[in-house]
């Protein structure tokens, strides 16, 4: 699409000039434009933008290929949503820079100070310098966290704070950050990408590099570990791939070489925390959680929760694991409390504050809530405790009525509620719809306690709205982010995450274990892609014959197209399909089997499986490589734009169903050619060959134990070695007589073909015997003596003796009871590998009165 | 008075527990009205991990983990306890207005009291214990987890709260019209029963009464909470004693500056003097829930409880 303004200067500074209102980036508050930002928006203008477009979506591909998504909780249709990026950054010059990290610093001091009294000793609060109400009314003040903080240099490891500058041109800032701050991960991925879609500007323009802030990272959570200081295990804790910001979990955790885990994947005993692991439990030193402190443990906390670890608490209040941040520090994200900081400042560190905070008057004290209320017009009123649906409203926007409500709200619990000054926020130049526009801008900054001090990260994460004088700036309501880039004097050395060995010292190499969560997902992402394949295999089978029966109107045909499509409902288990029905949907199967590619509420249909794939594989994405991670992306981004976005008919799609078997087979072999043979690839392979063993027999089930008359049998045998993907091998090793036994001998029992049931069983016996596992004596355990026996069996047959059968019956039963045996065996290694492996899977339930009847 | 009080807790699961862990608050603290002498559990299967603390306000709390499996989880706290039989000496402050003591919890002056009363109390504020006791009761002011304000609460109480009527007053006229104007119905309600519900129904026990309560003074800026304990039941008279067969009970407290805390029990319509056996305190039950725990695996269960209050002295 090309752009009417297109020419060489409709993307510079002086056309930019023409749309400012307030206080700008670029031209703060002179004539012209600042010497830095002149010089990047020359080169962007030496660009253009039809090619700075291209590049726009250069960024665009590399994130959505990267995986890089931020969830909208209650959309379950539209999980997950791109991450936007503006190839324009924020610039900061180096001296402003020098102010914000002091003034960013101070900040952390003080509230991690305040974090300190409030859990401890909480003289603040009886020396009346912070309202006691003001605390206690807060959601985020968690008594049973009183008295719990550990002996740490800092318990405030982590802080984010909001920056907007206002119309005076001195930043503010907006709300603090200081439970589970997000926001580092994405800030990290925004760099990566702007470096490779703007090289050569990157590289011209000095910026700090945001490494060195993660190498702080992971130093501040060793220096808080109680236990194993040398080398403690650290996790983050995720509420789990339904999570906003899901990605950064899984990114941080890939990126930092922790174990990624959910509440389940963690238990409590003897005082400990564990993480379930393949390989049994194993201590936990540190978590860096993601969850919502009130969520974390249900013994304590709120009950409801499922996201958390019963016991979790008590095992903090023995020393025995540190939490980034503490439980309870969501108390600190209460904006009455900017109204005191200036004082508290003041008392703490006798300093005045070095950024100020946007305007606040907390209306649990008198004088502030006359003035909030009179002046409830101009101001923002907001609720101290952040509830979804109501993040503030603007007084003047009210009707008399409304205001009159919130008036009495006011007044009724005073002390809950804030009035905040409504700042016009500095505008940035943004690349919206071809044309560089200005937009107001929110600075989200990152710091971390390393030793006594605290670290910046050198950037930080900008977002803008997306429309125009629009002041709410958020991902929920469809922002678009920046990169922001700190100049400096000099360039910065590259930091590498990497730590030096000392010479000669040798190291173990100790993969990180796999929890019990991921295996349990590693096995079904094997599952669902065989299943999907399968599926696709026979489906395209089917479709075949069905032309070939149209075009011959032969009889013979036709009642092998019955036969197909009974096998079709039979392996997709979508009864009663074309089992017992009525002639005319023999005669028109299309739109039966259109339902079963495109309905995703269909249990069995290809959408459904593509869609449990893709979900098992996001719920472990911290385990794909970026390689691997873009195959699960092809497959189910093309599927859903080719296939569920479009009208399609049966002419093509056998294109779609080619296609879907290529992104299969990138999928597998890029798995194959690079996951190391440990517990991770066991687990997902043993999946697989499950999976394919019984989607093998399913399909022999319907259509081999069967008798057909000769005619029919050769093109019944024929369909099922092509939906096998085996005709080729079959005919040069039998040549043209094609014969039940011998189809039997390829399929079931030729080890060393794989796509037969042997190789599937040879393979899971492999399998099975490399599982870790706590070794009883020298017992089989229960999954081994299920595959010897599936196995065993299998090799004990004999093609010719199972397809005897006397001339009266309609199937061969012996070969019909070995096909059902093997499925039942299978199903219930399927079950006793799930109680070996996936003990997260176990839920827990509160256990307390249920009601007061047995009271007084 | 001196009572022994066992209390026990039987869960049954249809499938075996694996591990739970647990929280009991099931040990009587000790306060100027009460001693406790012994108290010990005594629970099988027996909790590899056990461990005794004191919450944040005050009471004993244990936690305790089984972490063998179990189809069964037998819970039995034994204690013993004397109550001295006397209430606060309410001297100066007995005869103290409701709204005196709101202005007190706001920090707000004084009014309505004359110069040396007046000047008593800043004496008073400059008193570091009572500086303490008055930021403890703050605690107990505002809404909490199960007792939420409402305009409904606040128009039932207001009858109670008539201007300047000494706050004493107001407590026992405000219990005696729960007493009166609710049932004490075990059917009616759960734990989950909001407070609106109790309030519309007028039924409910002890617990809920508590709360109405609590809600009812909170809504005119008294501070007030919520005690679980235990009530000494005697047998009707030529009926034998039955062991076994008392509850836990619950009331509340409401704090009256320089007195501190006074109990009131609207299930009974009573003062509690001798027979009310204080176990915890908090903002309402969800701080000080005898028993609860978070068991992995265990199906359905099912829970018995019994409680036997014995007179010894």
């Amino acid at each position: 699409m090309r752009n009417n303004k297109s020419s060489a200067d409709d993307i510079g500074a002086q056309y930019y000039a023409t749309q400012l209102g307030i206080y700008d980036e670029m031209y703060a508050k002179e004539n012209k434009a600042l010497p830095y930002w002149e010089r990047f928006m020359a080169a962007l203008n030496s660009m253009g933008s039809e090619k700075l477009e291209l590049r726009r979506r250069e960024a665009q591909r590399l994130l959505r290929e990267n995986g890089v998504t931020y969830n909208v909780y209650g959309d379950s249709q539209n999980l997950t949503r791109p991450w936007r990026l503006d190839p324009v950054p924020l610039l900061i010059s180096s001296e402003e820079w020098l102010v914000i990290e002091a003034g960013l610093k101070q900040r952390a001091d003080l509230l991690d100070l305040i974090l300190k009294d409030i859990y401890g000793k909480q003289n603040l609060l009886k020396k009346g310098l912070l309202p006691a109400e003001l605390v206690f009314g807060h959601e985020g003040f968690l008594h049973p966290c009183v008295g719990a903080l550990q002996n740490q240099k800092r318990h405030l490891t982590i802080y984010s704070a909001n920056l907007a500058r206002g119309p005076n041109g001195l930043m503010w800032v907006l709300d603090d950050r200081t439970q589970a701050p997000s926001g580092s991960g994405y800030a990290l991925e925004n760099r990566t990408v702007m470096a490779r879609v703007l090289p050569d500007i990157y590289r011209e323009t000095q910026v700090h590099r945001l490494s060195g802030f993660f190498k702080s990272l992971h130093k501040g959570l060793v220096d808080i570990a109680p236990n194993n200081k040398e080398d403690p295990r650290i996790v983050i804790m995720t509420p789990g791939p339904l999570n906003e910001t899901y990605f950064e979990h899984a990114y941080l955790a890939a990126y930092l070489g922790y174990t990624l885990v959910q509440g389940g994947d963690l238990t409590v005993r003897d005082g400990r925390v564990w993480l379930k692991s393949l390989a049994g439990l194993q201590a936990v030193d540190v978590i860096l959680r993601r969850v919502d402190d009130s969520f974390c443990d249900p013994l304590e906390f709120r009950s409801e929760s499922k996201l958390g670890v019963a016991g979790l608490l008590e095992v903090v209040r023995r020393g025995n694991v540190a939490i980034a941040n503490p439980f309870g520090s969501s108390v600190l994200e209460n904006p009455a409390l900017l109204a005191f900081l200036p004082r508290l400042a003041r008392h703490y560190l006798n300093e005045d504050l070095k950024l100020p905070s946007i305007a606040t008057w907390w209306c649990g004290q008198r004088r502030e809530r006359e003035f909030v209320l009179q002046n409830i017009d101009s101001l923002v009123i907001k609720p101290i405790n952040r509830s979804i649906g109501n993040q503030g409203v603007f007084g003047g926007a009210l009707s008399v009525k409304e205001k009159d409500d919130l008036r009495s709200q006011i007044l009724a619990k005073p002390h809950l509620f804030i009035g905040q000054e409504r700042v016009s926020f500095s505008t940035l130049p943004a690349f919206i719809d071809h044309q560089i526009e200005p937009r107001n801008a929110v600075l989200r900054n990152f710091l971390v306690a390393s030793g006594d001090d605290y670290e910046v990260m050198p950037g930080g994460l900008t977002r803008v709205a997306r429309q125009k004088d629009n002041f709410v700036v958020s991902n929920q309501a469809g922002g678009i982010s920046k990169d922001t880039w700190v100049l400096a004097p000099e360039p910065d050395k590259p930091v590498s995450l990497w730590t030096q060995p000392k010479r000669n010292q040798l190291i173990d190499a100790v993969t990180e274990p796999l929890t019990s969560r991921a295996a349990d997902n590693l096995f079904w992402v094997g599952r669902h892609l065989e299943r999907t394949e399968a599926v696709t295999r026979l489906l395209r089978t089917v479709l075949v014959k069905y032309r070939v029966a149209n075009e011959s109107k032969d009889s013979i045909d036709t009642e092998c197209l019955r036969v197909l499509l009974r096998t079709f409902t039979q392996v997709t288990g979508t009864y009663p399909g074309f089992i017992t029905c009525e002639e005319e949907l023999l005669n028109s199967p299309v739109p039966e089997l259109l339902s079963l590619v495109k309905d995703v509420y269909r249990r069995g249909s290809l959408t459904a499986n593509i869609q449990a794939f893709f979900q098992a594989a996001f719920s472990i994405r911290d385990l794909w490589s970026q390689d691997t991670w873009r195959s699960v992306d092809n497959i189910q981004r093309r599927w859903q734009q080719r296939v569920i976005g479009n009208e399609i008919n049966t002419d093509q799609l056998p294109n779609h169903l080619d296609d879907l078997i290529t992104g299969i087979v990138a999928f597998t072999g890029l798995t194959s050619e690079s996951m190391t043979r440990e517990a991770a690839w066991l687990m997902m392979d043993s999946g697989r060959r499950l999976e394919r063993a019984l989607a093998l027999i399913a399909l022999m089930r319907s259509t081999l134990a069967l008798r057909h008359e000769d005619v029919l049998q050769n093109q019944v045998l024929e369909a099922v070695l092509v939906s096998t993907d085996s005709l080729t091998i079959y005919q040069r090793r039998y040549r043209s007589y094609i014969q039940l036994p011998l189809v039997l001998e390829l399929l079931l029992l030729d080890e060393t073909h794989p796509r037969s049931v042997a190789y599937q069983l040879h393979e899971l016996s492999i399998h099975i015997a490399a599982l870790p596992r706590v070794k009883v004596n020298s017992q089989l355990s229960e999954e081994e003596r299920l595959i010897l026996k599936a196995y065993t069996d299998l090799r004990l047959c004999n093609v010719f003796e199972l397809t005897q059968t006397g001339e009266e019956e309609g199937i061969y039963a012996d070969f019909e009871k070995l096909l059902y045996d093997t499925t039942a065996l299978l199903w219930k290694l399927s079950e006793s590998i799930a109680n070996a492996y996936f003990s997260h899977s176990q839920t827990s339930q509160l256990i307390a009165h249920k009601s007061t009847e047995d009271e007084l | 008075m001196k009572y022994r009080i066992t209390h026990s807790t039987l869960y049954h699961y249809s499938q075996p527990v694996g591990l739970c862990q647990n929280e009991a608050r099931l040990q009587p603290r000790n306060f100027w009205r009460q001693h406790c002498h012994t108290s010990y559990f005594d629970i099988t299967p027996e909790p590899i991990d056990f461990q005794e603390r004191l919450d944040y306000f005050g009471n004993r709390v244990t936690y305790f983990a089984v972490q063998k499996p179990h189809t069964k989880l037998n819970v039995t706290a034994i204690s013993e306890v004397t109550i001295f039989p006397k209430q606060n000496v309410l001297e100066l402050f007995n005869q103290i207005a409701w709204e005196s003591v709101r202005n007190i919890l706001q920090g707000l002056p004084l009014q309505g009291l004359s110069q040396s009363q007046s000047q008593q109390s800043q004496v008073l504020w400059q008193n570091q214990d009572y500086a303490q006791e008055l930021f403890d009761a703050k605690q107990f002011l505002l809404d909490s987890p199960m007792v939420k304000v409402t305009p409904e609460l606040a128009e039932y109480a207001r009858i109670s709260f008539q201007p300047n009527r000494p706050l004493v007053d107001v407590v026992h006229d405000l219990m005696a019209r729960i007493y009166n104007d609710f049932t004490y119905d075990p059917t009616f309600t759960t734990i989950a029963t909001p407070l609106s519900d109790v309030l519309n129904f007028r039924r409910g026990v002890c617990q809920d009464f508590a709360h109405l309560a609590i809600g009812c003074l909170r809504a005119y800026g008294i501070a007030a909470r919520y005690i679980s304990g235990y009530v000494e039941t005697l047998p009707e008279p030529g009926k034998q004693r039955l062991t076994g067969a008392d509850a836990s009970h619950a009331w509340f407290s409401v704090y009256i500056p320089n007195s501190g805390w006074l109990d009131f029990d609207p299930t009974n319509n009573t003062i509690p003097l001798d027979q009310h056996i204080t176990l915890a305190w908090g903002r309402d039950f969800s701080d000080v829930t005898p028993l609860k725990g978070i068991a992995f695996g265990g199906g359905q269960h099912v829970l018995s409880v019994s409680v036997d209050v014995l007179r010894i002295e």
